[in-house]
């Protein structure tokens, strides 16, 4: 069960720090604690087994008890991010259709905003409630007096490794998001899958900059709290030379990013400066999709020598990691995901979902114990994304090389056809970013009567007086002519989704907006 | 010398909160408020950079200098663009 992670711990290292978070620092013992009592408090007010709870909190100690807690009570997790608008929290709500939700006074605004008055509801916990909730159908406590000794006893649960766990919601790019269901089983053997390849121990120090309500944040907790490590949670990203140097005060081992993270990292803090004082860094991980080689190169070139870069690949829908590249074959392997991680099988298959050879191309598809459920009350989601042996199908275009690495080539609804010709965007957007000219780049494709789809690079330059003619004379040197952008458009910044991602579909907005 | 903190305002204002300043005080807090993220952060930087024809280096990209109008106009001062406000 997940939170045998925390107790475990708790058990092994009352007293040691599990987490830092500002001026705030939190043992194994008081985190379990709190959460043993957040569970009775849940209990107590008429939460039942199985029952679901939202959870909207940005990464702190009390969404690390909350989320504990509810396992604990043998509850579902479903992590919402707090940023939601109040029509998104809306559907949100009535389709998880919770029997509690834990927040903190940030959202009270929001929930008064978006409709949360459905039947099921019978409990909300505030950290620091500033409103007036006494009108409210659901009971509403403090998360200060739910956290705090109950008198009530914690009545053992019969949740077991296949009930379901969490609700991950996907911020997939098209369409509403779908409820990625998770069970105990799904999130403890990727979990230990990934504490076996980082080397996780107590000496770990993570840093968190990733949300929780996102499951790759998420792993972040589990992992460390799984070897007894510790994580730093630094909400404050957006000011990179903070990170930076708290990473340096607090000996951090490891640190986790998304493309996005890194471009930003690159080419807005003092990353290469502070080099010599990173002394304690083990690695960097990646993953949260294709990060653009030029990248990664210009990442390993300001890391410390003896900070490793581990790529790694992975879904909601597994739990977090499918697949890593080992650190020691960076070097020439870099475009590639790596290989399956313990416990998991990856394959490649046609059309006809027959296996192809070495070096084909087809869809990726994944089994093994960390794959989910299936997507909340979607039945035709899950048949889609699940075959009838389990297996997932990813939705990413790969193929794998003589030595049985895996490289990602295209998601299979992004190719576009341009003049009869299939293209990848993603090719066009590592071209472009190896000018060096660039923080970021996404290449859209616009509907055009005569080529089916016409190229636009939508780019953020580093410095400002860079010239379309550069980064179009750059492209026709290297790329078949069919590939090169019709047209470059230079922004300050590209829309990202709440996981850092790139959002494409918002970027073909703003690229509509532009040309109209 | 220009009165840098209206420039500042009406920036956050039509970029970031979608022309309603919103209850916007001088010493708001971008971060804490969630009114800028990162993208939204390179953004307030070029917008600097070229409205006060300054530099900023990458160390001075910290909350003090950044978080809030205040500390903004704070920072504007230190680089020698406008005169500490009264």
């Amino acid at each position: 069960m997940i939170h045998h992670f925390l107790e475990n711990s708790a058990a092994r290292y009352p007293d040691k720090t599990a987490v830092i978070h500002d001026a705030q620092r939190a043992t194994y013992r008081e985190i379990n604690d709190r959460a043993d009592n957040l569970a009775r408090c849940l209990q107590a007010n008429g939460i039942a087994l199985g029952d679901r709870i939202a959870l909207l909190m940005e990464n702190s100690v009390d969404y690390i008890i909350a989320y504990y807690g509810i396992l604990k009570a043998g509850c579902v997790a479903a992590p919402l991010s707090p940023a939601l608008k109040p029509d998104g929290l809306t559907y949100l709500v009535d389709n998880l259709e919770p029997a509690a939700m834990i927040c903190t006074f940030k959202s009270e605004r929001l929930l008064r905003a978006a409709s949360i008055n459905n039947k099921n509801l019978k409990l909300l916990i505030i950290k620091n409630p500033k409103q007036k909730w006494e009108e409210s159908p659901f009971r509403v406590l403090s998360f200060e007096d739910s956290i705090t000794a109950q008198t009530s006893a914690l009545t053992p649960m019969d949740a077991n490794p296949d009930s379901l766990a969490s609700i991950i919601y996907t911020s997939g790019s098209t369409g509403k998001p779908k409820g990625v269901m998770l069970s105990h089983g799904n999130i403890v053997s990727n979990t230990l899958a990934i504490c076996d390849y980082l080397f996780l121990t107590p000496e770990d120090i993570q840093m968190v900059v990733l949300p929780f309500f996102y499951v790759m944040g998420k792993s972040l907790l589990n992992t460390h709290f799984a070897a007894g490590g510790a994580v730093v949670i630094n909400n404050r990203f957006l000011y990179p030379a903070d990170v930076v140097k708290q990473m340096i005060a607090e000996e951090v081992t490891g640190f986790s990013g998304v493309p996005s993270t890194y471009a930003y990292l690159l080419h807005r803090s003092p990353l290469a400066k502070y080099r010599d004082r990173l002394h304690a860094l083990r690695y960097c991980s990646q993953a949260g999709g294709h990060m653009a080689t030029q990248l990664k190169k210009d990442l390993k070139s300001v890391l410390p020598e003896h900070t490793q870069i581990i790529i790694m690949y992975g879904a909601t829908e597994a739990a977090a990691r499918l697949a890593y590249l080992e650190p020691d074959r960076f070097e020439p392997k870099m475009a590639s995901i790596g290989r399956a991680i313990p416990g998991v099988e990856l394959k490649i298959v046609d059309e006809a979902g027959g296996e192809v050879k070495n070096g084909a191309s087809g869809e990726l598809l994944a089994r093994g114990p960390n794959i989910m459920k299936g997507y909340w009350r979607d039945p035709d989601a899950t048949k889609a994304a699940l075959d009838e042996n389990g297996c997932y199908r990813t939705g990413d275009l790969a193929f794998k090389d003589s030595e049985g690495y895996f490289y990602i080539t295209g998601r299979k609804d992004n190719i576009l056809k341009v003049s009869g010709h299939r293209v990848n965007p993603t090719d066009i957007e590592d071209c472009l970013m190896q000018t060096r000219q660039l923080v970021e780049t996404a290449v859209i494709g616009v509907p055009d009567d005569l080529a089916g789809h016409r190229l636009v690079a939508l780019c953020v330059p580093l410095e400002n007086e860079l010239s379309e003619s550069v980064l179009q004379k750059h492209c026709h040197q290297r790329l078949p002519k069919h590939q090169v952008p019709g047209e470059f458009v230079f922004l300050k910044a590209l829309p990202k989704s709440g996981s850092g991602k790139i959002d494409t579909q918002q970027c073909a907005a703003i690229y509509d907006r532009f040309s109209n | 010398m220009p009165d840098v903190k209206p420039t500042l305002r009406q920036f956050i204002i039509d970029n970031f909160l979608f022309g309603d300043d919103n209850g916007l005080a001088d010493d708001t807090s971008f971060l804490e408020e969630g009114i800028i993220d990162s993208t939204g952060m390179l953004e307030l930087i070029t917008f600097l950079e070229e409205t006060f024809s300054i530099q900023l280096d990458d160390e001075e990209l910290i909350p003090e200098n950044l978080d809030s109008i205040n500390n903004l106009v704070s920072f504007l001062s230190k680089k020698q663009v406008v005169q500490q406000p009264q």
